[in-house]
């Protein structure tokens, strides 16, 4: 212990007046053997190798990269797959839409008959709708169930209403014209699958209501009711026979209290309870399926079933669709796939324009630097929304660009500029920051007087330590891109409907024009989306950030 | 563009240039060029003969001064730019102008049309070359007794000047702003003072991962999802904003505008509880409040007199810059609830293409932004003499 003291006093440079040290009292440490570095018993680990075990230690961040991956494998393989998108391009131009499916609720087959997901709703009906409802002649039944009735007090009358569950799938009869190939196309389906003229098949016998409309205008203006009156009911009474064709069955205006209704139709039942048919026959009494009228045969048929025969897919859709009839599940898939390749892009490009700008402005600093900052200033200041309309009502008015770019060109060229124009000045000043953090250094001061030029103290030095913190950055940017591409779609700013394109904005502003009252599955689904990419992509870019942090190597073990 | 995440971004970007001035000092370039700057000198000069008050004070005015020169030629910068840019879109009396002779008229009179007559006697109007018209609308603008130098609005309320419009809209933006403010700023402190206290505990992790989902999650999908459940759903709150003429302090009106305060409120609550649970635990592992405990404070005292001072130093400003903000209405927001506030006026113009008030109202918004930087920056210096945004050294 005394000798420590000694010995530290005299290395300390305090003089020590008498030497006390003699040099016996030194052994030479492993005088017999010479010195040499060891081997490394254990393999070196490369940085971006680190980087990768630290990240997979973040279970948070593997699950939303699985997410992420999910999301995109959706986005690419739903539009190449789906039946849906490779539908006749002479029948539906823009895509497959079937406006008699419009607003159908998601159906999922899993979930058929739990009254959940299986594309039913609730509905309340009055009792001449209920009872037309339950008559059809259709091969789908609109009515699932009968939830509960209610009577109110109208006046003397009673007025039952019945709370019922239907099938939003079940479209009912409708009159299609089809050219003899394809009317000769559907019999041999029919008679391929043995439903020809069957009560499964799909072509329904006419109705012959003219006929009867004629009959009953007679019967009952004698039964007093005037000439234009009776007129007036006839008219609605044709429309409703045009609008719901799978009403095959007589129908009387006569009301319970014995008056004539104008507008509300009851079917006619016979004894046994059963609704009279008006089905048109032939001479034979056969009945007619069909009647050819200039070239083109008139026909009436189950929809959902001539669908499934027409485009070769049943008309289920697992999301819905929307006002056009249009698959919401093929829709959101092109959608995502629109914004995810805007993103990812956008922050490619925003990644290296701000790079270089942040690289010379750091590096160089000074008067560049000052210049360069009150540049950023500006453009960062205008905010994108401003750009973007006016780059909007630019690009659409000026005919040139739109001829050569086409409608979807212009839009991609809008958000392109917008988003370009101040996007990079995040990823400018990142860059900026790290390299004034290295460029004093003392090992970038080594290799300068060595005689590195400023290209290789800029890409060889610099940039390699600066590389972590401006990838995570520039992954972080992607959801910021895809936020404010569907915040201004939605808006309504950049105009989606005429191009053919879709991106989650612009679902978004189709699901807010549907209403979000009355349909509430058109805004559902993009909104998972966008929020499951928006958490995904945030937990995802901490992962990165942390991985990156060297700092952070060895604290959570 | 104004919602909640982009005024979070803004926030992070001011914190980050904190940052990058404590190392631009050490960085020799930087500062010596700065030195050989002429608007710096000049504002050397400035601090030099304000030797009356103390050495300090004449600092920050300078500071202050410096700051808010270099904002005002960064908006005139913009100006011009916006100016420019907005006056190159076509513009003409296309459908639904109300009456297209007072229009071209105004245009004349303004010096952005010119009246041509050709040989047939037909009369056709030519678009001024734009530099001429951005020195003709200098001109007017400091011109005394000019009435219209913004121009007028044409089709959102033909006639009235910008200004009006614009003033007109203010109130139910300021009011669901103050709203959302006074819930979302205590609310979202005290979360973040809680998370910090139970560090690494399970009320912590649990309110981590809301605070998490609530800022990644838009804005605009749990607006959608309140608006579905309370309004539809439920039927217990009115789903769009009741009209004027209840007041703006009825009780009719504050119902109808929970839903949009709500949903403008959990990012922003989640914002400030992440932010200050980031700050309070840095203070919290400080040596002085080992001091502080080792004095004899209780860890209430503590907490209270010591660290959340502290802690408070970036946040104070951040609180600042959101009531700046007060006046920028949030566009998406307002257009779901349909309140027509200044967000959905700017909606309403772009999609009118009513270019006046359009340029009126993107002025606003700018200079909203810049005000609020600045404040921001400032009050670091206010707050912490210490930091010194855009400083020397």
């Amino acid at each position: 212990m005394a000798l420590a003291k000694k010995n530290s006093l005299a290395t300390a440079g305090i003089s020590p007046t008498t030497p006390v040290l003699s040099k016996d009292l030194f052994v030479r440490y492993k005088d017999e053997k010479d010195l040499h570095d060891q081997a490394f018993e254990t393999k070196p680990v490369s940085y971006l190798a680190d980087c990768f075990k630290r990240f997979a230690k973040n279970k948070a961040s593997i699950v939303a990269a699985v997410i992420i991956f999910l999301i995109a494998l959706y986005a690419i393989i739903v539009p190449l797959a789906s039946p849906r998108s490779h539908v006749d391009s002479v029948r539906y131009p823009n895509g497959y839409m079937d406006s008699n499916f419009s607003y159908v609720l998601p159906y999922n087959p899993l979930f058929k008959g739990t009254g959940f997901w299986d594309g039913t709703k609730t509905e309340t009906k009055s009792q001449n709708d209920y009872q037309t409802m339950l008559y059809g002649d259709s091969n789908h039944s609109r009515f699932v169930k009968l939830l509960s009735t209610s009577e109110t007090q109208v006046g003397f009358s009673t007025v039952k209403a019945y709370k019922v569950r239907v099938d939003t799938y079940a479209v009912g009869n409708k009159n299609v014209k089809l050219s003899p190939a394809q009317f000769a196309d559907l019999t041999s389906y029919e008679k391929e699958h043995e439903i020809y003229r069957t009560p499964k098949s799909i072509m329904k016998p006419l109705v012959d209501v003219e006929n009867y409309l004629a009959n009953y205008e007679t019967e009952i203006i004698a039964d007093g009711v005037a000439t234009s009156t009776a007129a007036g009911i006839i008219d609605f009474m044709r429309t409703y026979y045009n609008q719901n064709s799978n009403v095959y069955f007589a129908l009387s205006a006569k009301t319970a209290s014995g008056n004539y209704s104008q507008n509300r139709f009851s079917p006619i039942l016979d004894s046994s309870g059963k609704p009279i048919d008006i089905y048109k026959h032939d001479g034979a009494n056969h009945l007619i399926y069909e009647e050819l009228v200039s070239g083109e045969y008139n026909v009436r048929v189950d929809y959902f079933d001539y669908a499934t025969f027409r485009d070769g897919f049943e008309p289920y859709f697992i999301f819905g669709t929307n006002d056009a009839g249009q698959d919401i599940f093929l829709r959101l898939a092109k959608g995502t796939q629109f914004s995810l390749l805007l993103g990812v892009g956008i922050s490619a490009i925003n990644f290296i324009i701000g790079l270089i700008w942040g690289a010379m402005s750091g590096y160089y600093g000074g008067t560049a630097d000052l210049i360069m900052e009150r540049i950023t200033d500006i453009i960062s200041n205008i905010p994108s929304i401003i750009i973007l309309s006016i780059c909007s009502i630019q690009f659409t008015n000026n005919v040139a660009l739109k001829a050569a770019l086409g409608e979807s060109g212009i839009i991609v060229l809008a958000f392109l500029v917008a988003f370009v124009y101040s996007g990079w000045v995040g990823v400018a000043s990142t860059t900026r920051m790290q390299f004034y953090r290295f460029k004093g250094q003392e090992y970038v001061l080594a290799s300068r007087t060595l005689g590195a030029k400023d290209g290789r103290l800029i890409f060889k030095h610099i940039l390699p330590n600066a590389i972590g913190t401006l990838v995570t950055s520039s992954v972080l940017m992607i959801p910021g891109v895809i936020f404010s591409e569907s915040s201004l779609s939605y808006l309504g700013i950049i105009n989606f409907s005429t191009s053919g394109l879709s991106s989650i904005g612009s679902l978004l502003n189709e699901g807010q024009a549907a209403g979000l009252q009355y349909y509430p599955h058109v805004l559902l689904f993009p909104c998972i989306v966008i929020s499951l990419l928006m958490i995904s992509f945030n937990l995802f870019g901490n992962g990165l950030r942390d991985a990156f942090n060297t700092s952070l190597k060895g604290s959570e073990d | 563009m104004n919602n909640q995440k982009d005024k979070e971004k803004a926030k992070e970007e001011s914190t980050q240039k904190v940052s990058i001035n404590a190392s631009e000092s050490t960085a020799n370039g930087a500062v010596a060029a700065q030195k050989s700057n002429p608007f710096l000198s000049f504002f050397s000069k400035i601090r030099s003969s304000l030797k009356n008050s103390s050495k300090e004070t004449k600092q920050t005015l300078a500071y202050i001064a410096q700051r808010l020169v270099l904002m005002l030629i960064t908006f005139i910068a913009i100006f011009f730019i916006c100016f420019i840019l907005i006056r190159l879109l076509p513009i003409n009396a296309d459908s639904g102008m109300k009456d297209p002779e007072i229009f071209y008229l105004n245009m004349v009179a303004q010096g952005r049309m010119e009246k041509v007559v050709d040989a047939a006697g037909k009369v056709t109007y030519r678009n001024i070359p734009v530099f001429r018209q951005l020195w003709t609308f200098l001109a007017n603008l400091f011109t005394p007794g000019n009435s219209a130098p913004w121009g007028y609005s044409y089709k959102i309320e033909w006639l009235s000047s910008p200004a009006d419009v614009l003033f007109k809209r203010l109130p139910p933006t300021v009011l669901i702003n103050v709203y959302s403010m006074f819930i979302s700023i205590p609310l979202g402190l005290l979360l973040g003072i809680y998370m910090a206290l139970k560090k690494n505990k399970w009320q912590d992790h649990f309110l981590s991962v809301l605070v998490m989902l609530f800022i990644s999650v838009p804005s605009f999908v749990y607006a959608f999802l309140l608006q579905y459940v309370f309004s539809y759903a439920w039927q217990i709150l009115p789903a769009m904003r009741a009209d004027a003429s209840a007041g703006w302090f009825s009780f009719e009106m504050f119902r109808s505008m929970i839903l949009p305060v709500l949903s403008m409120t959990f990012g922003s609550i989640a914002g400030f509880a992440r932010y200050t649970r980031a700050e309070l635990t840095e203070v919290l592992t400080s040596d002085f409040m080992l001091l502080a405990r080792t004095k004899g404070l209780t860890r209430a005292q503590a907490t209270v007199r010591h660290a959340f001072r502290n802690s408070l130093v970036p946040i104070f400003p951040m609180i600042l810059g959101e009531i700046i903000s007060v006046l920028s209405g949030s566009l998406i927001i307002e257009n779901i609830f349909t309140v027509n506030g200044v967000g959905a006026l700017f909606l309403q113009s772009i999609q009118t293409r009513d270019y006046d008030v359009f340029q009126f109202v993107a002025m606003f918004y700018i200079l909203i932004g810049l005000v609020g930087t600045l404040v921001v920056d400032v009050s670091y210096g206010l707050v912490d003499p210490r930091i010194r945004m855009g400083s020397e050294k």
